[in-house]
């Protein structure tokens, strides 16, 4: 494995870690289970620019598991709800980044990974308290993953268009340069 | 610098459109629920711990145990609330006081749920 990707990959996982462990500080205005600002996907989907979503996925599982352990959440309720909203959103996100990119911008790619991960977060939580009822917060929380995904996607977006290009090159690539 | 594509406006209205639609079912589900007997069901992990009545005058306080969690509820004035929870989010404290048949208070972290019901009467039923 290339040594630069991994030292990079391995520092993405840092942020992401922080970012989730952050994000559960803030308070929200509106009390309505399974709400997120959803910051790490900005590093999830930098990630599958990056490497693809396979690296994604690993990135986005060890955040999961590392911000859990730190958050104090680790295979509670909020752990399988966010590691299944993660690997959703993530997996969603490389599909639609591969097949779909020109077309629909990474602004749209951060809305569709965010209504995605709110979507997946409300479907486990309906599981784990049993009770469907909770499906009707889904409207809520699409409504906010809009505008958390456009955050998010601009935030990207900016990152990619000011980030040097040679940054992701391969190690062996920037010797030869 | 232009980023948002057709796509992506499309993509967000559509977006819109449906959570204003659900928004719109939620509430409409409220104001056309049924106007009989009111209870509120408290259940823990899927399973219906105790149903209680809501009606004026009827006061009640009930701790719900989920292993080392609680959740305190209070019933008065008809209305149903948790008044105080060991949960990290708080979102079952601050969702506050409801009372129409519908409306649910959640607490994911200690897997509480309280579901209002509204039950009528037999001779409700036949009225209509």
């Amino acid at each position: 494995m290339d040594i630069r990707r991994m030292v990079l990959l391995a520092f993405f996982v840092a942020i992401a870690s922080v970012l989730h462990v952050v994000e559960a500080w803030l308070p929200l205005p509106f009390p309505v289970p399974g709400i997120k600002l959803g910051l790490a996907n900005v590093v999830s989907l930098l990630v599958i620019s990056f490497y693809g979503w396979r690296a994604a996925v690993v990135v986005a599982v060890l955040r999961v598991m590392i911000g859990s352990l730190f958050g104090g959440t680790i295979f509670g309720p909020a752990f399988a709800m966010s590691m299944g909203g993660a690997l959703v959103s993530t997996m969603v996100m490389g599909y639609t980044y591969q097949y779909h990119r020109p077309t629909i911008s990474v602004v749209g790619i951060s809305i569709i990974g965010a209504v995605f991960h709110n979507a997946a977060q409300i479907v486990v939580a309906a599981l784990l308290v049993v009770s469907a009822g909770l499906l009707w917060y889904l409207p809520y929380l699409i409504l906010f993953a809009v505008l958390s995904g456009t955050g998010t996607g601009f935030t990207v977006a900016y990152i990619l268009a000011k980030m040097p290009h040679h940054f992701m090159a391969k190690s062996a690539d920037i010797e030869k340069s | 610098m232009k980023i948002l594509t057709k796509a992506d406006v499309w993509l967000i209205i559509f977006l819109l459109l449906f959570a204003f639609v659900g928004i719109g079912l939620g509430l409409s589900r409220l104001v056309t629920s049924g106007s009989g007997t009111l209870s509120a069901q408290i259940s823990v992990g899927g399973k219906i711990m105790q149903t209680v009545p809501l009606r004026e005058g009827y006061r009640q306080e009930i701790e719900v145990k989920n292993g080392d969690h609680y959740n305190t509820i209070e019933i008065n004035y008809g209305k149903i609330h948790i008044r105080e929870a060991d949960c990290p989010d708080q979102i079952c404290v601050r969702s506050g006081w409801i009372g129409i048949a519908t409306q649910q208070i959640v607490c994911l972290p200690n897997r509480v749920v309280i579901n209002i019901v509204a039950t009528d009467s037999d001779l409700d039923g036949i009225a209509r």
